[in-house]
């Protein structure tokens, strides 16, 4: 507890002009309700209920809140070491692909088994993409950023054809998608009716592995280090190449686990649509938060009740869920600036300061003379 | 300098305050600068000297307090406005272009023109011609920058100020990169130019047998407090010394004792390239013994700096061989040769020697991070220890102003190097390479490092120092080897010789039996 009080200290300014851009993006918001004329009011408290009004809305909301939240992890492990992935998407697909193909042709065993090895697949398939981007950044300078974005349409492209070639479901009613998983292998629901599975039994776990491996452990130590000074990383005798590539191939196969639970947790079979920029969005949750994982895990509840909750708002209200990406948007915007701001700020205070100290000074030796 | 001259002040420094986030830079300095005097501005790191002829050149806008250069008021505060007034500067760092001529740098952003458009590179050759033979700078106005020594390109450097019409010139620590008779050179200069051209000299240096030799006046700078002016020929170097610290400083004779072991580096016909992929270090051989500092003198570029990172691993080796404690190190990483008994002190700790956004307790146990005592089964870390250890460490250097918490990068200059001394230093083994371990350290400090490098030898460890500090390489080694374009090109005893002819060594001259 003292920990995180100390933590909060420390990032004071942080986390109250983060506190001042919420707020900005919400005001915003409701004049733009107000302008399309809509009740701000009204929207709002919709969008609250939409997000927390039963237990099926709250379990969507927290489904949706595991996604960001891994996803930014992800993002943050890679960024950590330094290393920007954008190929989670990508990484996303060939996860979530690998884990149905294993579920599909063993569909005759245990669950015991299959599961298990679903899992390793989608670590190994997501783990692999990413580490071909890392291991041409470390061994020849290629940018990642431009070989994993690039990879990203070759994941879902390839993926997208599976479904509709040597994959491709027969069952009724069902195009372009590959066949259901058993349902003896995917997980159940944990609220009835909601799209929350036990998967957030897993994410949790992943989730906290993320948290104490880079805040609590050497290896997180040496990352951050190997991130922030590469040659200082080296100088000092770290595995630096090895830390780059591993932390990558963590950040792909957290990915690949996200494409597995959204096939065994929510769809139950691969669809090409799996994901809707389900990626990007927790990059923004783990760039607005720094990169810092508890923030991350945080923040990746409120972007979860905005979206939930702007989707109900939108079927009660008629205003339109994309006032949800402006909403965002303005707080990225906002939080893009937050450096520039709080520099204008504390500037501004010291000038303050000193002028207010010349003149007391001033008095002073008006006083002696 | 006659009495009539000494009376106009030029310059008029009026309640200066500068306050920076966190910083006091300039306490309330009322300074006056007189018409035709050598100015010397002397105070450690930090002390806030640069800070005040930054304000003067315009760079900054002081918090509080005017400026009058010639009775007229600074209002703008930006350099155009300052140069506009006869202030020139030469910054610590050239600010030329390698590839243009001695004449078009001079002229540039001032270039003559033909019917108004077209660059005029003769009549820029000729007024660069006219420059030379006026204030006796010689250099050639046809040869490129680049290719020129260090020396003509400062002088390249002032050429330019005096082209822009300065009368008053600002030299932020000009001496830093010249040889001996590079800087007996440029204070004959700056006698001249005083003498018969009548300007106003600013110097900004720490090296005080400096102030002594040049300059009429002295003022010395603490903490952002302007502590006193003097007439130089009323004062002299110790006297100077404990009024930039505030106390007695003794730079004193270090005491060294024992005598030199076996040969724990061992460097044979090294060849290595820079970072352009051009030969740096070609063929050079030396050996350093346990219980004796090797130094090595040369001035900058001359293949030092690579030859150092080739031996601890962080540049590639072309041939050669390297032997650390009798094992071979040829072509190793930084992490192998460290785990044969190395620790590295490198000479640009903001790039090579800190993670700057971590802080101080980190970088003071990174490359022990895995150890026992601060991470159990070499993962989970001991907070409570590393805050221990780091505690100890920061208690023993000394290390004022900032806490175990603070991030490094926001640390003073001195005080970054001291982490890095204080982490390289701990690793505790028997051979040191170190580069520039004073660089941008203040006097104290300074005194404090020598201290701690000289007990280190009498340990009995085998030390390789290179420093652009030619005092400091003397006052510190055994054995000193000059480097001349990657090339060893003489060894002596320190004490055998003196300064005029190590830089004739410096130079690229040879001795017989180097």
């Amino acid at each position: 507890m003292k920990g995180i009080l100390k933590k909060i200290a420390d990032n004071r300014n942080y986390l109250v002009s983060l506190a001042l851009s919420i707020l900005a993006a919400f005001l915003i918001g409701a004049l733009l309700m107000l302008v399309t004329g809509y009740n701000p009011a009204a929207g709002y408290s919709a969008m609250l209920k939409g997000a927390f009004g039963s237990s099926r809305v709250f379990g969507n909301t927290l489904a949706k809140m595991l996604t960001l939240c891994l996803t930014g992890l992800a993002t943050a492990v890679g960024a950590k070491a330094g290393l920007f992935n954008v190929g989670g998407e990508g990484q996303l697909y060939l996860g979530g692909m690998a884990a149905t193909v294993v579920g599909i042709w063993l569909c005759g065993l245990s669950p015991v088994i299959v599961v298990p090895l679903a899992f390793a697949a989608a670590i190994i398939a997501g783990g692999f993409y990413a580490w071909v981007p890392a291991v041409l950044k470390v061994k020849l300078n290629v940018s990642e950023v431009i070989t994993t974005i690039m990879l990203n349409s070759v994941a879902i492209y390839f993926c997208t054809w599976l479904c509709n070639g040597p994959l491709k479901s027969a069952d009724k009613g069902i195009s372009g998608a590959t066949d259901a998983v058993p349902d003896n292998f995917v997980f159940g629901q944990v609220i009835a009716r909601s799209n929350l599975s036990t998967a957030i039994f897993y994410s949790a776990v992943i989730a906290f592995l993320c948290w104490y491996i880079m805040e609590k452990t050497s290896i997180g130590l040496e990352m951050k280090v190997t991130g922030e000074n590469p040659r200082f990383a080296f100088f000092s005798g770290l595995k630096k190449d090895k830390i780059m590539i591993w932390a990558m191939v963590a950040s792909g196969a957290i990915c690949g686990l996200v494409g597995m639970f959204e096939v065994y947790g929510y769809q139950h079979r691969f669809l090409p649509t799996i994901s809707n920029d389900f990626f990007f969005d927790g990059m923004l949750v783990a760039m607005i938060m720094n990169y810092s994982p508890l923030g991350i895990i945080l923040m990746s509840f409120f972007f979860a009740v905005i979206d939930i909750g702007a989707g109900a708002m939108e079927l009660s209200t008629g205003i339109s869920h994309e006032l949800s990406d402006i909403i965002f948007a303005i707080i990225i915007f906002l939080m893009a600036a937050e450096g520039g701001i709080s520099r204008a700020f504390s500037a501004w205070q010291l000038q303050k300061k000193a002028r207010k100290k010349i003149t007391m000074d001033g008095e002073k030796e008006v006083q002696k003379g | 300098m006659g009495e009539q001259k000494v009376q106009d002040t030029i310059i008029q420094f009026d309640h200066i305050s500068m306050q920076f986030p966190g910083v006091l830079a300039n306490d309330d300095v009322s300074l006056d600068i007189r018409k035709g005097e050598v100015f010397a501005l002397v105070g450690e790191n930090g002390a806030g000297k640069s800070t005040l002829m930054n304000i003067l050149y315009g760079i900054h806008t002081p918090t509080s307090g005017e400026i009058y250069i010639k009775g007229r008021k600074l209002t703008r505060h930006e350099p155009g406005e300052s140069i506009a007034a006869g202030i020139g500067m030469v910054h610590q760092h050239f600010m030329l272009v390698p590839s243009f001529t001695v004449a078009q740098n001079i002229v540039l952003s001032r270039e003559p023109r033909k019917m108004g458009f077209f660059y005029d590179l003769k009549k820029a050759e000729k007024e660069t011609e006219n420059l030379v033979a006026e204030y006796g700078l010689k250099v050639d106005p046809k040869a490129t920058v680049g290719e020129i020594s260090v020396g003509l390109q400062q002088r390249v450097e002032i050429l330019k100020t005096l082209y822009r019409g300065a009368e008053i010139l600002i030299l932020d620590e000009p001496t830093a990169v010249l040889t001996p008779q590079e800087t007996e050179e440029l204070f004959t200069v700056i006698r001249r130019i005083v003498k018969e051209k009548d300007m106003t000299v600013i110097i900004i240096t720490h090296k005080l047998y400096e102030v002594m030799a040049i300059s009429d006046r002295v003022g010395v700078m603490r903490q952002g407090k302007l502590i006193g002016v003097e007439e130089t020929k009323n004062v002299n170097e110790r006297i100077l010394a404990s009024m930039m610290v505030g106390r007695d400083v003794l730079l004193d004779q270090l005491e060294k004792t024992g005598t030199p072991g076996q040969v724990l580096i061992d460097v044979q016909d090294v060849h290595a390239d820079d970072n352009r992929g051009l030969p740096a270090v070609n063929g050079v051989s030396l050996q350093v013994r346990a219980g004796e500092i090797l130094g090595i003198a040369a001035i900058e570029g001359n293949g030092q700096s690579e030859l150092l990172e080739v031996i601890t691993g962080m540049r590639p080796l072309r041939s050669g061989e390297i032997h650390i404690a009798g094992q071979n190190a040829s072509g190793k990483t930084p992490g192998e040769i460290r785990a044969m008994g190395l620790a590295h002190i490198p000479e640009d700790r903001i790039a090579t020697g800190v993670s700057s956004q971590s802080t101080v307790k980190e970088n003071l146990i990174i490359g022990k991070e895995r150890r026992p005592e601060f991470a159990k089964k070499g993962i989970h870390l001991r907070q409570s220890s590393i805050a221990r250890y780091a505690s100890d460490l920061f208690a023993k250097y000394d290390l004022r102003g900032a806490g175990i918490e603070t991030g490094a990068g926001s640390l003073s200059g001195g005080n970054m190097q001291k982490v890095v001394v204080a982490r390289e230093f701990s690793f505790d083994t028997p051979i040191l390479v170190i580069a520039q371990p004073t660089r941008g350290v203040d006097i104290g400090a300074m005194e404090f490092i020598h201290k701690q490098i000289v007990a280190k030898r009498n340990e009995g460890c085998a030390i390789l120092l290179v420093s652009a500090d030619l005092d400091e390489v003397l006052r510190l080694s055994d054995r000193v080897i000059t480097l001349y374009e990657g090339k060893v090109t003489c060894q002596f005893e320190a004490g055998s010789i003196d300064k005029m002819e190590i830089g004739y060594y410096m130079t690229g001259n040879r001795k017989e039996d180097a």
